[in-house]
């Protein structure tokens, strides 16, 4: 089958016909390439939504309280649920193996001032944890810890945007900054891949604001990441069962959304993910048509071929081809156009995708890129595509009947 | 070499079918130079065409070489071919992309003749039919006598038992075509088994033996004295 008279004979129909193979060829190598760039369009927006995501850690899980909607153990609807630092405890005692890391959020807002410069910018008064659920990177200095929750210290760590404006060249650390009048010390600087506006936060003490705003043991929010060996369906069970303990510990109607609003990651991860395979799904079923589009062409010119060619495949079965010598030269011809032209448009689709993908960087659409598997699958496609497309005009050669083709008078 | 007994073969043309052959006892020794004449219309084609198993008989016996031709597979009708049978056809037939030595060498290639000593036999078959300086030449650059030469090596590139002659001067003039039969004679004198199909008395003149057919029947069956087809050339 691949001695070198098959090929010198594929080269040569190939050569004498070359607008035809060419045409034949373009088909195909269109529908891989649209194929591939389907799919790695719905790769980029799966980048895209991921990214928007990487901001947190994947596993976590945000607990805000709201107002109830409806009537429930003896209270009214319109009820107002305030999280305290007990609530805070009590998530931690009763889940003890599933927590990974858990901080509370307190928010403020903050008249930043040092020397001249002043801005405003919102301040998360939070627990030491929240550097692992923010996944928030401290470039210069270090976050908050223990130390500053137990003695409520008045320190900032501020983001990097906060630190160019206010401190111009000057290096903040150590600097004393006020923040609406009361002087805190800043302890570190961070950085967020997420945004810039990100960058224009500050982080406390939680225990340092809660103090200052009336010594209250209120919060606003809870933030905590479950263990992160938890599959998807294990998270789930986890925070129903949290979303579970927190109702009834604040007479809240089990079906009252209003009322307390536990959000996880992983259910709008969960969401993502099969929006994304619906795309995918998508993207593959119309490259499938575009491709069986090609593959008809390849067929038709094939037919078209044995046609032409009928007299020849007669003077080779007179002079002793074999029929199925006759399939495997019509198959072999078909695979090959098919193969060549696809690997044209898929190093096509590959070339553009490496050299503007890593350039697309939005927040819907980053990177969009295909992967080794895809290749793999769409070159098997290709070969199983050339094939089917060689088969019936193959059939159709190896049943020419010599005589008929002979007779040329 | 080729025996026959009472060969018929009709044709579907429509709903009424031709017959063709209405019974033919023919017997071809080994050596023998046979033409087939016979009008258009009389069965010759169709003759030479179950002959060289390019199509079958509805009834009769044949017989190639000792080996009974019948009910064969495709297959086995290839090999057979392959193995018994060189056609020289009136339009050539050689494949046109394929240089003069590719189109002798193609009927070793299907006889698994290793590529080395397939180029050197064609070599040698092209050699003998005078046309080694233009082995690398394509059809569409030779001349119709050329051809039908080229054509003849790659008929006995397979060292057939018998040659199969189709009109093979029908498409040339008749300077060329008494070259043609000078070759055809000259592999005859070797020891080769000719059938010449053929409707010019001339060139049947040159056969030893000429068999007339008439409406699907032999009418005559001579021996003649051959015509030398060197004097003409």
């Amino acid at each position: 089958m691949f001695d070198r008279d098959v090929w010198q004979e594929i080269f040569n129909t190939l050569k004498t016909n070359k607008l035809r193979t060419f045409l034949t060829g373009f088909s195909v190598g269109w529908a891989i390439f649209i194929l591939v760039m389907l799919l790695a369009s719905v790769n980029g927006m799966q980048n895209g939504f991921v990214g928007q995501f990487n901001d947190d850690a994947t596993n976590s899980i945000f607990v805000r309280p709201g107002t109830t909607s409806k009537a429930y153990g003896g209270f009214e609807a319109g009820r107002r649920i305030q999280l305290k630092n007990d609530d805070l405890e009590y998530i931690k005692q009763s889940f003890p193996n599933d927590i990974e890391y858990i901080s509370a959020r307190y928010y403020a807002n903050a008249i930043a001032r040092y020397k001249e410069e002043t801005g405003s910018y919102s301040v998360q008064a939070t627990h030491p944890d929240h550097q692992a659920i923010e996944k928030t990177l401290v470039t210069a200095g270090r976050y908050i810890n223990e130390a500053d929750i137990i003695n409520k210290a008045k320190v900032a760590v501020i983001g990097r945007k906060v630190a160019e404006d206010l401190f111009k060249n000057e290096d903040p650390l150590g600097k004393f900054v006020e923040f609406n009048g009361l002087p805190f010390r800043v302890i570190g600087i961070f950085t967020d891949d997420g945004d810039d506006n990100a960058e224009r936060r500050i982080y406390a003490p939680v225990s340092t604001y809660q103090r200052i705003y009336g010594n209250t043991n209120e919060i606003a929010s809870i933030a905590l990441t479950y263990n992160p060996n938890y599959d998807l369906t294990e998270a789930l069970d986890f925070s129903e069962r949290l979303e579970i303990l927190m109702k009834r510990r604040h007479k809240i109607a089990p079906e009252d959304q209003a009322g307390l609003n536990v959000w996880n990651y992983a259910e709008a991860f969960n969401n993502i993910s099969s929006f994304t395979a619906v795309l995918k799904g998508i993207g593959i079923g119309v490259g499938f048509l575009i491709l069986i589009a090609g593959i008809v062409g390849i067929g038709n010119i094939m037919v078209f071929t044995i046609k032409e060619r009928t007299k020849e495949i007669g003077v080779r079965k007179a002079l002793g081809a074999r029929p199925r010598q006759i399939v495997n030269l019509v198959l072999l011809e078909s695979v090959f156009i098919t193969a060549i032209s696809g690997f044209v448009g898929l190093l096509f689709a590959w070339m553009i995708l490496a050299a503007i993908g890593p350039m697309i960087e939005t927040p819907a659409f980053s990177n969009p890129s295909v992967s080794l598997s895809v290749v793999v699958t769409a070159t098997i496609i290709l070969i199983i595509a050339g094939v089917l497309a060689g088969l019936l005009p193959a059939m159709k050669a190896a049943n020419v009947k010599p005589i008929v083709a002979l007779s040329d008078k | 070499m080729i025996e026959i007994k009472d060969l018929h073969k009709s044709y579907k043309m429509g709903s009424n079918s031709l017959h063709v052959l209405k019974g033919i006892n023919f017997k071809v020794e080994e050596g023998e130079l046979v033409a087939i004449m016979g009008s258009s219309g009389s069965g010759k084609s169709t003759l030479l065409n179950i002959l060289g198993m390019l199509d079958g008989a509805d009834s009769g016996e044949y017989t190639l070489d000792g080996v009974p031709i019948k009910n064969l597979s495709e297959t086995k009708a290839a090999q057979y071919r392959n193995k018994f049978l060189g056609f020289i056809f009136q339009s050539f037939n050689l494949i046109n992309y394929k240089s003069a030595v590719e189109n002798v060498a193609l009927p070793l290639y299907y006889q698994k003749v290793p590529r080395k000593e397939r180029q050197e036999k064609a070599m040698q078959y092209l050699e003998r039919v005078g046309l080694k300086p233009w082995a690398d030449h394509l059809p569409s650059e030779l001349s119709g006598g050329q051809k039908q030469r080229v054509a003849i090596a790659r008929a006995m590139a397979a060292e057939p038992k018998v040659l199969l002659a189709d009109e093979p001067t029908g498409a040339l003039d008749s300077k060329t075509s008494y070259e043609v039969m000078d070759l055809i004679q000259k592999i005859n004198d070797e020891g080769n088994t000719i059938l010449v199909v053929t409707h010019e008395e001339d060139i049947a003149h040159m056969c030893k033996r000429i068999v007339h057919l008439k409406d699907g029947v032999i009418v005559e069956d001579k021996k003649v004295e051959q015509v030398r087809a060197e004097q003409y050339v």
